[in-house]
C-alpha cells in the first residue's frame, strides 16, 4: 500500500561528511549539488544540502549535512552523525595529517556518535588534480579503507573527477543493504528528525529492531 | 494513527526540504553546550570561554524553540560590541543574522547578511542565508505591512473612541 501519497521519491538518506578543516568537504559538496567550484571559507557549525537523484532505479533525496572540520565547533558536529545512513570521510592527498587523523580522530568520532551500526563509510581521498603535491598514495587509501571496511575513491572537487561516483558508489551500496532501506521511506525519513540519544554501549551486538 | 504519523513526518518533511537550507539543532545539543558553558567558567582561558560560547549562540539560534532563539539574539547582540577579532565579528554578525531569519526578522537578517557578504562575497552559507531570506522576504514584508495596519488601525480606533 502507497502511505506517503504525494511522495516523489522511493527514499530519504542522510548522508554526513566529516574530516580535517580544508580537505575540501564543502567544495566536493557544492561540486556535487551545483556543478561549481570556487574559493570557500571554513564552515560554521553545520551545512545541509539536499539533492534530489536517480540512482540504481530510485528516485532518491538525499539530504547531505557538511560538518565544519574545526576542532572548536567538534561539539555541535558530534550530534548530526545520528541516523545517518552514510558517512563520507575525506582527507586531503596532499596533507598527510589529514589522512593519519582519519584513524587518531574521525573513526573514533564514528564509533562514539554513529547509531547506524550498519551504516555505510566512504574513504575519500581530495585533491588529486595537484597530483605532484601529492603525499597520500592511493596505495595507503586503499589499505585503510580495506583495514576499515569501507569503500574508496579518490577525487577532486576543483575537475570533478569522480565526484559524482563518490555519492553514487555510498548510495548504491546504502540501497544494498536491506537494515537501511528495510524499514521503508517513512522510517527512514523519520530518522533524521527523531534523534535518539547515541546508545552508550561500546559493543551493539543485537540487531537495530 | 499511523496515517497520523506519517502525515506529520510528511509536513515536517516538506518543510525541512521546502527550499530552506539552514539546518536545524535539537535542544539536547542546547543542553551540552549550556553545560560546557556552565564548566568553562570555573576557571578557563578566555579563549575556551568564547569558543564555547560562540557554540552556544550557534546551538541557540539553529534551535527550533522560539525560546532559545530569542536567548541567542540575546547573547549576540550582547556580546557584539566587545568583539574585536575580525573572524569572530564576522561569525556572529551571521549567527546574528540566521537568529533573526528564524524569528521571521527578514529586513534586519537581511541587512546583516548583506555586511558579511560585503566582507566576504564568496561565503556559501551567507549566500545560502540571503537566498533563505529572499525566498521568505516577500512573505515577511507581508506580515509586518498587516501588523502595521493592525496596530495603526488599533489606534484610530481608539482615538476615535476617546474624543
Ligand atoms: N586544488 C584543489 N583545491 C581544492 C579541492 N577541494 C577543495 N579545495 C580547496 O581547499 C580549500 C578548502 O576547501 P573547503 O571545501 O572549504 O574545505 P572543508 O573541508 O569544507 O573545510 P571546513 O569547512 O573548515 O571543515 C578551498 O580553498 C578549496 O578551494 C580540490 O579538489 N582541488
Ligand atoms: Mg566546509
Amino acid at each position: 500500500m502507497d502511505s506517503s501519497s504525494g511522495s516523489e521519491f522511493d527514499y530519504l538518506f542522510k548522508l554526513l561528511m566529516i574530516g580535517d578543516s580544508g580537505v575540501g568537504k564543502s567544495s566536493l559538496l557544492l561540486s556535487f549539488t551545483s556543478d561549481t567550484f570556487e574559493e570557500l571559507s571554513p564552515t560554521i557549525g553545520v551545512d545541509f544540502k539536499v539533492k534530489q537523484v536517480t540512482i540504481g532505479g530510485k528516485k532518491l533525496k538525499l539530504a547531505i549535512w557538511d560538518t565544519a572540520g574545526q576542532e572548536r565547533f567538534r561539539t555541535l558536529t558530534s550530534s548530526y552523525y545520528r541516523g545517518a545512513q552514510g558517512i563520507i570521510m575525506v582527507y586531503d592527498v596532499t596533507r598527510r595529517e589529514t589522512f593519519t587523523n582519519l584513524s587518531d580522530i574521525w573513526s573514533k568520532e564514528i564509533d562514539l556518535y554513529s547509531t547506524n551500526q550498519d551504516c555505510i563509510k566512504m574513504l575519500v581521498g581530495n585533491k588529486v588534480d595537484k597530483e605532484n603535491d601529492r603525499v597520500v598514495t592511493k596505495k595507503e587509501g586503499i589499505d585503510f579503507a580495506r583495514e576499515y571496511g569501507c569503500l574508496f575513491i579518490e577525487c577532486s572537487a576543483k575537475t570533478r573527477v569522480n565526484v559524482e561516483q563518490c555519492f553514487e558508489e555510498l548510495v548504491l551500496k546504502i540501497l544494498d543493504t536491506p537494515s537501511l532501506t528495510a524499514e521503508g521511506s517513512t522510517t527512514v525519513k523519520r530518522n533524521i528528525f527523531k534523534q535518539k540519544p547515541p546508545t552508550g554501549s561500546d559493543e551493539a551486538t543485537s540487531g537495530c529492531c | 494513527m499511523d496515517a497520523k504519523i506519517g502525515k506529520f513526518f510528511e509536513s515536517v518533511g516538506t518543510f525541512f526540504t521546502g527550499g530552506d537550507s539552514i539546518p536545524w539543532c535539537d535542544s539536547d545539543i542546547v543542553v551540552g553546550c549550556e553545560r560546557e558553558v556552565a564548566e568553562a567558567e570555573k576557571g578557563s582561558t578566555d579563549e575556551l570561554k568564547s569558543e564555547c560560547l560562540l557554540r552556544l549562540s550557534w546551538a541557540l539560534v539553529h534551535s527550533k524553540r522560539s525560546e532559545d532563539v530569542q536567548r541567542g539574539i540575546a547573547m549576540l547582540e550582547a556580546s557584539l560590541p566587545s568583539t574585536s577579532s575580525p573572524l569572530q565579528m564576522r561569525e556572529k554578525m551571521y549567527l546574528l543574522a540566521v537568529g533573526y531569519y528564524r524569528s521571521a526578522d527578514y529586513s534586519r537578517s537581511r541587512h546583516l547578511v548583506d555586511r558579511c557578504l560585503e566582507i566576504a562575497p564568496e561565503w556559501r552559507q551567507a549566500i545560502t542565508l540571503k537566498k533563505s531570506i529572499e525566498d521568505h522576504g516577500v512573505i515577511g514584508i507581508g506580515i509586518a505591512a498587516t501588523a502595521v495596519g493592525l496596530v495603526a488601525g488599533g489606534l484610530a480606533a481608539a482615538l476615535s473612541r476617546k474624543k
